[in-house]
């Protein structure tokens, strides 16, 4: 099998040739540190891991009168361009600050300007100053935000090129600067997750207009997807997870707004992949039932997770492909080349059984040891069916 | 009395602060933390008698919950947000001497590390179970820690992350409070922890879970 037919058997919980073996994401600060500044497909290569194409193609809608951001600089990497309109410019400003680099984001609206702050190091860039500071700020939001869509034929292009080299995969678009798959991880970035959770115990009313605005805007992306040749698209995000909010909280403002981009998804003819990077094991039904056609990043325990792929696999792996699930934090670093092997193996014999796997470190990592990374990819490639 | 208490104990678990909170609907009307407070206040019961069998009391119940996964963070947060009510009312009681916490915690983010969410439950369980909490906030360098211990040299000091990259910062701020105090007992916690990374640093403890870390200080430890 290719690495395409492969991570396509898998996802399909077909049982393909071998055990599908990849990384999440692999960010440039490792590559530039410890992999000598090769490309990314080139890190996938160097391991033979089935290699994952990021694609991120958008365009404006000039109907709307919207329009590329013209002040946008370089892209970074996974950073989508941003979409403008004369009632919706984006202007950035750097603030001097002794350790971090730090932008502010002014978002100018014929009435009032909202802005943000993120900050960032080598490792990864946050959010210092929240969008949303008063609750009538998302009325400025509803009314004057802009609306990726899709560009399929950019997508496809990048998807010929790519051939049966491995799968390529996108995103349901976030916000115009920090944004998020999933509505409410969106909208946790947008206001602050503790706050955002207090908010659904004193004003749900307001969380579910927030999330109802920021879900119309993914809804245009999405229904614009159709025809696109990716292999998966993400969603959800990991301030979903039961690591931070309850079933309850899940239930009542997560799932039903990320199920209705599953479904539109799904018309468009695109599969489903959705992210919980923390706790899973209280959700795995809930998440089943949204329908995506595969789960990740099951993190296990010693990482702060609660994934137990053997329980995962038993409880929802007829109904969707388990991708993760791997402990990046002791088995990249620190350990013996063995112990890694059996890490791969505790997790192609917990989640494996059939197909419907594919494994992968539950979600980035920073440093990994190459001789560590070595004995990853080939003792997965060892895992047959 | 013990009635009284009770209900402030209810209150904190289900997150009612006050008679105006619309939490929990079921309790819409219904006074809450704040006023049950003053009222056990004005009936004479003892600030002290509250704090450890109202407030201290719901606190470690929902803390309870948490740990066996019974509740989730949000519980945590509603209720710290009732307890909160109640500390307002008691706030000059402490500064007056007539009540006391258990002792001070100094709390922060290792330095280079903006993740707050898992320090602020450490936070909340330990305002719970009667402690004052200095909180530093995220992103904590080793002066600021240091800082803290030279302004109240009893305190205990608690310090998270949840990078692999920022946890090994812990390891110089471990050392350097162990060399200015070597008596200062310095907790560390975090998602990539561990008991061997513990010891690997030099830490004095580690706890997976803030309550576990109660639980210890409950032993008289």
């Amino acid at each position: 099998m290719t690495s395409k037919q492969r991570f396509l058997a898998a996802i399909n919980r077909e049982t393909p040739d071998r055990l599908p073996v990849t990384a999440h994401h692999v960010l440039p600060y490792f590559l530039e540190t410890q992999m000598n500044g090769i490309s990314y497909q080139e890190f996938f290569d160097y391991f033979g891991l089935d290699p994952i194409n990021w694609v991120v193609a958008y365009k404006p809608d000039p109907s709307r009168g919207e329009y590329f951001d013209p002040e946008q600089g370089e892209l970074g990497f996974l950073e989508p361009p941003r979409i403008c309109s004369d009632n919706w410019r984006i202007k950035t400003e750097e603030i001097q600050d002794p350790k971090y680099k730090t932008v502010r984001f002014n978002f100018e609206t014929p009435k009032n300007n909202l802005s943000m702050v993120l900050q960032s190091d080598k490792h990864t860039t946050w959010v210092t100053e929240r969008l949303i500071k008063d609750k009538a700020d998302i009325d400025i939001i509803a009314e004057f935000f802009t609306v990726p869509l899709c560009d399929v034929e950019e997508v496809n292009k990048q998807a010929e090129a790519f051939g049966e080299k491995g799968m390529i995969r996108g995103f349901i678009p976030g916000f115009d600067v920090y944004g998020q798959p999933g509505c409410w991880q969106d909208a946790a970035v947008l206001y602050g997750i503790e706050q955002l959770i207090l908010e659904t115990f004193h004003d749900p009313q307001w969380v579910h207009t927030l999330l109802k605005i920021l879900e119309k805007r993914k809804k245009a992306y999405v229904s614009s997807m159709e025809g696109a040749k990716f292999d998966i698209v993400e969603h959800g995000g990991g301030d979903a997870s039961s690591t931070v909010i309850s079933p309850k909280i899940f239930d009542e403002f997560v799932a039903p707004y990320d199920v209705e981009l599953i479904e539109l998804a799904h018309k468009a003819g695109q599969r489903i992949v959705y992210h919980t990077c923390g706790g899973m094991m209280p959700l795995l039904e809930k998440i089943a039932d949204m329908n995506p056609d595969a789960a990740e990043t099951f993190t296990p325990p010693a990482m702060g997770g609660d994934a137990d792929l053997k329980e995962a696999k038993k409880r929802i792996g007829d109904r969707l492909c388990i991708i993760g699930g791997f402990d990046q934090f002791h088995y990249f670093k620190d350990c013996t080349p063995e112990d890694t092997r059996q890490e791969v193996r505790r997790c192609f014999e917990e989640a494996g059984d059939g197909g419907g796997y594919i494994l992968a470190p539950s979600d980035h990592f920073f440093n990994a040891e190459i001789k560590l990374l070595r004995a990853y990819a080939e003792e997965a490639r060892k895992c047959e069916y | 009395m013990q009635d009284i208490l009770q209900r402030i104990a209810v209150c904190i678990e289900r997150g009612k602060a006050s008679l105006k909170s619309l939490y929990p609907p079921d309790m819409k009307g219904q006074e809450g933390v704040a006023e049950l407070t003053e009222k056990a206040l004005k009936k004479g019961i003892s600030a002290q008698e509250v704090l450890n069998k109202g407030l201290i009391f719901g606190m470690h119940s929902i803390g309870e919950k948490f740990s066996r996964g019974d509740v989730f963070i949000p519980d945590l947060l509603i209720a710290a947000q009732a307890m909160n009510a109640a500390m307002e009312l008691l706030r000059p009681r402490f500064e007056s001497g007539e009540i006391h916490h258990k002792g001070t915690f100094i709390i922060g983010t290792v330095s280079g590390d903006l993740h707050d969410i898992g320090k602020n439950i450490v936070k909340i369980v330990m305002e719970g179970a009667g402690w004052e909490v200095i909180d530093l906030g995220t992103d904590t360098s080793t002066e600021s820690f240091i800082k803290a211990i030279k302004n109240s040299p009893g305190a205990l000091v608690g310090m998270s992350a949840l990078l692999t990259t920022t946890m090994l910062n812990m390891e110089k701020s471990v050392r350097d409070i162990h060399v200015k105090y070597p008596y200062i007992k310095v907790i560390i916690g975090g998602a990539p922890i561990t008991e061997n990374f513990r010891k690997d640093i030099g830490a004095d403890l580690y706890f997976p879970d803030p309550n576990k870390l109660v639980e210890y200080l409950k032993a008289g430890n």
